[in-house]
């Protein structure tokens, strides 16, 4: 295996910083819980270890996700999307555990290792990707943000002020575990959902006929189904959340001894956020039943218009759950960016940085949210229909991103005995290749509606 | 580096693995070559790209109209 710093241990000239020292404290703490037996020892292990896949999944359950969401629900109601985005995040696991396995074992980031291995023209792509994916998300999430707490009455500018003045508190924890603890007790909150869905009392049996049938889809297969479908999977995978995952498991300080707790946060993430996703759906679903057009709602009109139906409690809660998307997102994916422009820049880039070491780390996070921030205040966005493209565009951009994941985690001399096993390729080739049919039909459907029809749609 | 104690530095280095350091990270992994195939694959991807990019324009400005 290629061990960068063996250049740094043969010179016995071990330089420890600040982040070095923080990250030794957690990891004194994951060591010792490691050295007990006990069921007690496994679960505060676990509770140590857990964090960048409950955050990248929640976190990717943003604004333009749960819009795309709410708009599966109000548009289709309860049938062929319900299982559809359980396989979506079935797929996000398949994926996200890739990044896990590249961090534990070469502690580096995904901007740097796709830099120091394809070298900057590739990188500078991927960069580009990530930098335009993630400015245009974040656009979205202010947008949520903002219409969220416009249910509540907050006037644009106070809604987009209280977001910034959050993620600034956020940051000036300058410790990785704060943040993370701060950003995992709002995540959670993401499940708000749930309890919204059952005021509406869905149709239980509506709901077990969907996941076993994958049934019905009304309409069929037309260039509106496309585009939700193309909205639902960018709502579950893209290309920030391996750069994030990767980084932030790094930050974290996981060795290729948690793997297994990474692997397991993953899922569990998945899990949580599988099942705010359907909650979502099946939240919207009476929408649909009540002859309401989608079209006509942004992202907190769905809480007024579900008002009549479960009522103010379940419609506030609703409107709470937009809010703390966006909010969640915002943290997570500002953070991302950071990650990458440090890693990028050769420049430090931890959550374990004080100030005055991490000043364009964290000027940078702060930056990008902030110019986000200011752009939604602009009038007349076309909110529902930019939510929407910006998940359709994280689609597109997924197959590049995913491939130079691929070939990393199949890089024996960086990942050594850790190379993806062959299934584990084959699942990931599928979901390429799943990603890359999903585009082209998006792209048919706008270009040559008729394919559609050959396909057996309308 | 100011402000660490002996014995932050002396746990750092004992519960952390040596390219997990900080400093460590200046020293970078060398540069692979791409072999024919996988260049030919990143290439149709960024053509795919830039191609998709196209049509949700295309996309955006018909929908404008």
């Amino acid at each position: 295996m290629n061990d960068p710093a063996a250049v740094i241990n043969s010179s016995d000239q071990l330089v420890v910083t600040h982040e070095d020292v923080d990250r030794a404290h957690d990891r004194a703490r994951v060591l010792d819980a490691r050295s007990h037996g006990g069921l007690f020892s496994r679960l505060r292990l676990l509770w140590l270890l857990i964090g960048p896949g409950v955050l990248v999944m929640l976190g990717e359950n943003d604004g333009p996700s749960m819009l795309s969401y709410a708009a599966t629900g109000a548009r289709f109601g309860i049938g062929f999307f319900v299982p559809f985005i359980i396989l979506t995040f079935l797929m996000a696991v398949v994926v996200q555990e890739m990044t896990v396995r590249l961090a534990a074992v070469t502690h580096r980031g995904h901007a740097e290792l796709i830099f120091e291995r394809f070298g900057p023209f590739w990188g500078w792509f991927s960069m580009l990707d990530l930098a335009l994916g993630n400015f245009l998300t974040l656009i979205t999430e202010f947008i949520a943000i903002r219409a969220g707490l416009g249910f509540f009455g907050v006037p644009p500018w106070a809604a987009v002020f209280s977001a910034l003045l959050l993620l600034y508190v956020a940051l000036m924890t300058h410790r990785y575990w704060t943040w993370e603890r701060v950003t995992l007790g709002l995540a959670l909150l993401n499940l708000v959902f749930v309890p919204v869905a059952l005021f509406t009392h869905p149709d239980w049996h509506s709901i077990g006929h969907a996941l076993s049938t994958w049934q019905p889809l009304p309409g069929g297969l037309n260039k509106d189904t496309i585009l939700i479908l193309l909205a639902d999977i960018g709502a579950t995978v893209t290309p920030w959340m391996l750069f994030f995952q990767q980084s932030a498991t790094v930050d974290k300080g996981l060795t290729t001894k948690d793997i297994r707790e990474g692997r397991l946060d993953t899922v569990v993430g998945a899990m949580l956020a599988a099942l705010a996703a359907v909650a979502t759906v099946l939240a919207t679903a009476p929408l649909r039943a009540h002859g309401m057009s989608v079209e006509n709602f942004q992202a907190a009109d769905f809480a007024q218009a579900l008002r009549p139906i479960i009522g103010h409690v379940g419609a506030a809660l609703f409107a709470l759950g937009i809010i703390e998307a966006g909010m969640v997102a915002c943290i997570t994916i500002s953070t991302s960016s950071a990650y990458a422009f440090g890693e990028v820049a050769r420049r430090p880039h931890s959550l374990n940085l004080p100030i005055a070491e991490g000043k364009a780390f964290y000027s940078v996070l702060f930056l990008c949210a902030a110019a986000a921030a200011a752009i939604v205040l602009i009038p007349g966005l076309p909110l529902v229909y930019v939510v929407l493209i910006v998940n359709v565009v994280a689609v597109l951009a997924m197959p590049p991103a995913l491939l130079f994941l691929y070939l990393l985690v199949n890089d024996k001399e960086i990942m050594g005995d850790l190379v993806s096993p062959k299934w584990a390729n084959a699942l990931a080739l599928a979901v390429v290749a799943l990603l890359t049919a999903a585009g082209l039909l998006f792209g048919a459907s706008v270009i040559a509606p008729r394919v559609l029809t050959v396909l057996g749609g309308h | 580096m100011h402000g660490i104690s002996a014995e932050d530095k002396e746990l750092a280095l004992a519960v952390l693995e040596h390219d997990q350091l900080a400093k460590a990270k200046d020293t970078q992994y060398a540069r692979r070559k791409l072999k024919g195939g996988e260049s030919v694959v990143l290439w149709s991807l960024r053509l795919y790209l830039i191609f998709m990019l196209a049509v949700v324009l295309y996309q955006i400005v018909s929908g404008a109209r």
